[in-house]
């Protein structure tokens, strides 16, 4: 297991370096493929709570550590109305509610019915942005949602989502490789039981 | 819950605590660190990017580019003449306001740098530039070009920074109307997707004397950007029963940035 958590947490450093290089889409409203979201996701749901849990404040905290807008700074009796930013740390929370949305459906992954992950990845994706949007609208006031915010949302949801099963199959990769096995706990209960009856 | 899961969601909330009581000092140096951290990685890819690009443009537009050089020359030539004419008068003027004992107004150098990332993060309007600290380049510095003020200078590295564009809501300026009294704020409107960017110039009087074509210029009150850089042009007046606001055409195309400058305070100012 420990195998298989460091290469998830080497995938997601490369993640973070080779999404530096995935331009915005014009043409999709901006729209972009999110990899250490995706990659998150996938992993979230192969791993137990705990380690999902040390995954979700790693990746948090790099994404805020890469998009964290500082002050606008200045005299405060010109810029009387200055634009609050989003706090540091709060990308880490998303990432902790978005992992355990992945894990409810973890019973289903471990039947090895992974096309459910993959449809949840691109609605914890589009979850995720539109509760960071309505965050932005929150703390800097005047709601604004226009109809190109939605576009671009769901397209980045959906981007995101086409590469999902590569991620997977990246992921089952890397599990044989390491030995590691996606326990199947509720099957093994439901199995004892079974056997005791 | 099992206790093992109820430890680590207790130590996660702990460490999502810790974070978002982090001073803005220490997410700074957070932030510097990353950056320095992906640094090599970025200026790799930077590099493997703009030589393949060079590549392409060599193959397929190799005369046009011998053209656009020898142009380019010419006109290095020309500016590093009036440069040179520049600096005299500039010094001249230095002494005449010294023996005058004139309030001297605040000079400039600029640093040249080259745009190596547009729009690299979901809802802000940033992109990068390839000069950082080591080239004397500060937070809040002002960035522009021939055209305006792009915007100004947020996250540092050593070569490499983070300029929020004068599109952006957090982008906010100090700006006034072309030959009338009234002077406002001028900011970017929250997510503008598609088609040519706006500005908002809000505060202005209710009265206010402004039509369409106006010209806006920074005043540089407030300590952020320095005065009379060109902003924009009003495209249409908001008549309202407390102020008036304008809609601002940007004066710089953000969507074609390739070299911007970067102004940096004047070293040997006499």
């Amino acid at each position: 297991m420990i195998r298989y958590t460091l290469c998830l947490l080497i995938l997601v450093l490369l993640a973070v370096v080779v999404q530096q290089f995935l331009p915005a889409l014009t043409v999709l409203n901006g729209s972009r493929m999110l990899l250490v979201p995706l990659v998150f996701l996938c992993g979230a749901v192969t791993l137990p709570t705990p380690l999902m849990l040390g995954l979700a404040f790693v990746c948090g905290f790099l994404t805020d550590a890469e998009s964290t807008l500082g002050p606008h700074g200045g005299d405060p009796e010109v810029y009387t109305r200055p634009v609050e930013a989003l706090r540091f740390g709060y990308s880490i929370l998303l990432y902790g509610v978005m992992g355990f949305i992945m894990q409810g459906i973890q019973p289903l992954f471990r039947q090895g019915r992974w096309q459910v992950s993959t449809i949840l990845t691109g609605v914890s994706v589009f979850l995720y942005l539109l509760t960071e949007y309505l965050l932005i609208n929150f703390v800097r006031g005047g709601f604004t949602f226009s109809r190109g915010t939605l576009f671009k949302i769901v397209f980045t949801s959906g981007l995101t989502t086409i590469f999902s099963p590569l991620v997977f199959w990246l992921l089952f990769r890397i599990a044989e490789w390491s030995n590691y096995t996606i326990r199947l706990d509720g099957l093994k209960r439901g199995a004892t039981r079974a056997q005791a009856v | 819950m099992k206790p093992l899961n109820l430890l680590a969601l207790l130590l996660f909330l702990a460490g999502a605590t810790w974070a978002l009581t982090r001073s803005e000092p220490t997410v700074r140096d957070i932030q510097a660190t990353y950056y320095r951290s992906i640094s090599p990685f970025l200026s790799v890819g930077s590099e493997l990017e703009k030589r393949s690009r060079a590549f392409l443009d060599e193959v397929e537009h190799s005369k046009v580019l011998e053209a656009e050089i020898e142009a380019m020359r010419t006109d290095f030539n020309r500016l590093r003449l009036i440069e040179a004419q520049f600096r005299t008068v500039e010094a001249e003027n230095a002494s005449l306001r010294r023996a005058l004992d004139f309030q001297e107004r605040t000079q400039f150098d600029v640093v040249a740098a080259r745009v190596t990332r547009r729009q690299p993060t979901t809802w802000w309007q940033t992109m990068e530039i390839d000069r950082g600290d080591q080239s004397g380049i500060a937070t809040a510095y002002t960035v522009v070009t021939d055209r305006g003020l792009v915007g100004k200078v947020d996250r540092l590295g050593s070569h490499r920074s983070t300029v929020v564009l004068l599109t952006d809501e957090a982008c906010q300026v100090s700006a006034k109307v072309e030959g009338t009294p009234e002077a406002g704020i001028l900011q970017g409107q929250r997510e503008q997707v598609g088609g040519e960017p706006m500005l908002r110039l809000r505060f202005l009087s209710r009265d206010a004397r402004i039509r369409e074509g106006m010209r806006v210029f920074s005043t540089g009150r407030g300590g952020v950007f320095p005065s009379d850089l060109l902003l924009g042009s009003i495209a249409q007046v908001i008549s309202g029963p407390l102020a008036t606001e304008a809609l601002v055409r940007p004066s710089v195309d953000f969507q074609n940035l390739g070299t911007v400058f970067v102004l940096t305070p004047q070293e040997d100012n006499p």
